[in-house]
């Protein structure tokens, strides 16, 4: 029983590390960027989600979105002023380049507000169901559901829209795709600010059940890579298979080893990846 | 026999670029490698050079099988390679880029720089030893690729398209450097789709098609064979010739 | 005429090192030798990331082994901490070779996120582990036994013996970037196939760097445990011990000679003085600007300030034949 629970509420936190994760596999897909700050704007979304409750007195039904686009405004931002030149560059800049954005972002929320963390009251999304014996969170049911059908709606806009194929296309081939007609610094843009607003909804629904503190940045952002490399980098079902997959492990390591050393296992898990599944992984490099 | 391949059969998936090609290359030949896109010559071109490894088939250099050996290993053994797109090492001199060669014969600096330099007079770029890499234009840098290589000191020279994109002016030039550096007794293949500087260049052609070889031959012979003619200009091409 | 510049550079540098020797103040004086420490680690790094191109945020692996090994020494075996260092250069190498083999594999932005990880696990494991003084850590000897504890009340030997380790580390990197293994480098890290073509082998040249950067990086850690008197999993494995060294060598010029020194130059002080200046909330600031730093030198300027100080000098310290 205690197994099933666990399965459970690490799939239902899978389906949030889902959600952001493509995110992430969209951004590194398009354009071989690794988004090292990705974590840290799951950060900022919790904590705009915080301020738009706490100050604003807005409620989650309307914070979601509000967040989402919040985030999306910054994604593109972030293209904008940052990306799209160090793309162009050596790749010390490449990497580095949202290396420093998440430092900046971790270090002025740390300098904002402290070390410590602040939370959403928990009646916010309130009630537990009790499932023949299984206990299930409101708000844990909320993000996850929420979370799968936007993973899945993001899937979706990928690949039976048009706005997606042309998407696809500058992720394929930047300069083919120039030469059909498809400009891609703006579908380059967008998929930033895609991937931002889906840490965007990630971030809000998981400041539903979370503590927010400046520092979870980091550990959301391993959580991403092991999601996106996982599921293979570029591919939004891979992430949300993986997502759900890494939740449950996530879930029985924290039981089985004790929630300090879960981390540990995740990396673990990461650097073991890396080591096996090379050629897998490096589709795109 | 200098440079040997037999069977080279590479695929991807279900693909195949390479199906079942050989070649058989002697001391001191030219022989150029010529084919339509998509006809295999580049796969091929990177199996012996080592980029890729084939999915069946065997090379032999000088008699010893190195169908395995990796690019840098290779280089060791005497076979050296260009890329079609240069690629400068960004940072360094233009003397510095061709140490990087030049070191592999000659571990210490001065002698590599001596070689180096040498084989910048030998290749013209001597004017340009102490500038920026960065500063070269394409055809300076496909000069560099060359005097790059051959700081190594190759027996086997592999040049792949050195001569794509140039204008006509250095297209001369180029040719000339080939045939000096031909002169010195470096064996060579060149792959290239100017269809004049493989007339003028090589001895030998060998046509790619549909990752087979199609025809072998002299320039002449080869650019005269019907079978070749179709493969490049399409089926028509036969019936319009007069 | 260009001569000139380059006398003066060296007149600057010698009146730079000499000046805190001259100075009566302590915290001048701790400052000097914490900015030639970060000079030391900066340039271990610079050995495989600037050079060799690989960018690696996981040097905390080695600088944090460095660190325990010193104050483990003292404390398990009650030798003085220095003692410890060759310990830790050893197990760096050994280190370097377990992580070095398999992720070298991986090139670019993989490499690097594999070293994240790597830095992540160890700090983890580090945590957790009771023998070394798990999330409590370590410290040195309160008070000195022997000279060799090497406890000076003033910073000032310290900052003597930091510069003469750095000169010893700036010293090889010069005799190596001049001959084969530094000509290597540099062309695998901007052009790992065309190297390959041309007889590099590259994952050996990689390695060397690697076990030379780590050894280094090694014995920095064990320097600061030595100085500071105290390791805990955060100082020794955190993240932002990698980023110090990153940032540093980035700033100042990655892959060139001086450049991580400059770049120590100008932000440990910088460092230091927001953490007086701005109290306990100082260090969030710090690296506040790092990130504002690092993104600005990624957007306009990669090449760090040496690409700005190069024109001026000639071509540098990296001059051929």
């Amino acid at each position: 029983m205690i197994l099933l629970q666990l399965c459970v509420d690490g799939l239902l936190l899978g389906a949030v590390y889902a959600l952001f994760s493509s995110g992430l596999t969209l951004i590194w897909g398009m354009m071989n960027v690794v988004n090292f700050a990705h974590g840290d704007f799951v950060m900022v979304a919790m904590y705009v989600a915080f301020f738009a409750f706490t100050l604003l007195k807005i409620g989650p039904i309307l914070f979601v979105p509000l967040t989402a686009a919040a985030l999306f405004g910054l994604g593109v931002l972030v293209y904008y002023a940052l990306v799209r030149h160090v793309m162009r560059g050596p790749m010390l800049a490449q990497i580095i380049s949202t290396f420093g954005l998440a430092l900046f972002l971790r270090y002025t929320a740390l300098w904002a507000f402290s070390a410590n963390f602040v939370s959403l009251p928990d009646s916010l999304v309130g009630g537990v169901y009790d499932l023949h014996g299984l206990r299930l969170s409101a708000s844990h049911l909320l993000a996850g559901a929420t979370a799968l059908v936007l993973t899945l709606g993001l899937h979706l806009l990928l690949t039976r829209t048009d706005l997606g194929s042309r998407m696809l296309a500058v992720s394929e081939d930047r300069v083919a795709a120039a030469l059909v007609g498809i400009r891609p610094d703006p579908m380059q843009a967008l998929a930033w600010g895609i991937g931002a607003a889906s840490t965007g909804v990630a971030g809000a629904l998981i400041a539903l059940f979370f503590y927010i503190s400046p520092e979870v940045g980091n550990a959301f952002t391993l959580l991403a890579f092991v999601t996106v490399c996982l599921g293979g980098f570029g591919s939004v079902p891979g992430a949300l298979l993986a997502g759900l997959a890494i939740g449950v492990i996530e879930s029985l390591s924290a039981y089985w080893l004790g929630p300090a050393t879960k981390d540990v296992a995740v990396f673990g898990l990461f650097v073991v990846l890396l080591w096996v599944r090379p050629q897998g992984l490096l589709g795109r490099a | 026999m200098l440079l040997e391949a037999t069977g080279i059969v590479k695929t991807f998936g279900s693909f195949h670029a390479v199906d079942g090609a050989d070649l058989a290359l002697q001391e001191n030949e030219l022989i150029g490698l010529i084919g339509p896109n998509g006809a295999g010559k580049s796969t091929f071109f990177n199996c012996l050079a080592g980029d890729t490894l084939p999915t069946a088939g065997t090379i032999r250099f000088r008699g010893a099988d190195i169908t395995t050996t990796p690019p840098h290993d290779r280089a060791r053994l005497g076979l050296a390679r260009t890329f079609q797109v240069p690629i400068v090492f960004e940072g360094m001199t233009v003397r510095e880029n061709v140490m990087v060669g030049a070191f592999l014969r000659r571990p210490h600096r001065h002698a590599a720089a001596d070689k180096a330099d040498e084989v910048l007079a030998f290749t013209g770029l001597a004017d340009h030893a102490d500038q920026q890499v960065t500063s070269l234009g394409t055809p300076g840098r496909k000069r560099l690729e060359i005097a790059r290589a051959l700081a190594t000191e190759p027996t086997v020279l592999l040049l792949d398209e050195a001569l794509a994109g140039l204008p006509t002016a250095e297209v001369d030039l180029a040719i000339e450097l080939v045939r000096r550096i031909h002169a010195t007794g470096v064996t060579l293949i060149v792959v290239e789709h100017i269809m004049e500087v493989i007339h003028r260049l090589t001895q030998r052609v060998i046509v790619f098609h549909q990752g087979r070889v199609l025809a072998q031959g002299s320039p002449a012979e080869v650019t005269a064979d019907p079978a070749v003619i179709q493969a490049y200009l399409g089926r028509h091409a036969g019936r319009r010739r007069a | 005429m260009k001569a000139l510049p380059r006398t003066l550079l060296l007149v600057l540098l010698a009146v730079l090192i000499v000046a805190p020797c001259l100075s009566d103040n302590p915290f001048y004086q701790r400052i000097a030798a914490l900015t030639a420490l970060a000079a030391i680690s900066a340039s271990a790094w610079n050995l495989i990331g600037g050079y060799g191109g690989q960018v690696s945020f996981g040097h905390s692996v080695y600088f944090g082994t460095g660190a325990y090994a010193a104050l483990l020494a003292f404390d398990k075996l009650g030798l003085p901490p220095i003692a410890g260092a060759p310990l830790g250069m050893l197990a760096s190498l050994v280190l370097s070779m377990l992580i070095g083999l398999p992720s070298f594999r991986l090139r670019g932005h993989y490499f690097s996120m594999a070293t994240i990880a790597i830095a992540a696990l160890a700090e983890g494991l580090v945590t957790n582990w009771n023998f070394a003084g798990g999330a409590i850590g370590l410290m040195g000897p309160a008070s000195p036994r022997t000279v060799a504890d090497l406890l000076f009340r003033s910073a000032l030997p310290y900052y003597v013996l930091f510069v003469f380790v750095l000169a010893v580390l700036l010293a090889l990197t010069y005799l190596m970037q001049r001959g084969r293994m530094g000509f290597y480098l540099r062309a695998l890290g901007s052009g790992e196939r065309a190297a390959e073509s041309l007889g590099v082998p590259i994952r050996r040249y990689k390695l060397y760097a690697l076990l030379l950067s780590g050894a280094f990086t090694s014995l920095a850690g064990s320097l600061y445990a030595v100085m500071i008197g105290f390791i805990d999993p955060d100082s020794g494995f955190g993240i932002l011990v990698s980023v110090n060294m990153v940032v540093m060598s980035a700033l100042g010029g990655a892959g060139t000679l001086f450049g991580p020194m400059l770049g120590a130059l100008i932000l440990v002080p910088l460092a230091e003085t927001t953490n007086v200046v701005l109290g306990g909330g100082g260090t969030g600031a710090a690296y506040v600007a790092y990130g504002i730093i690092i993104m600005l030198l990624a957007r306009f300027s990669p090449g760090g300030l040496a690409q700005w100080w190069a024109p001026l000098t000639g071509k540098g310290p990296r001059r051929a034949a």
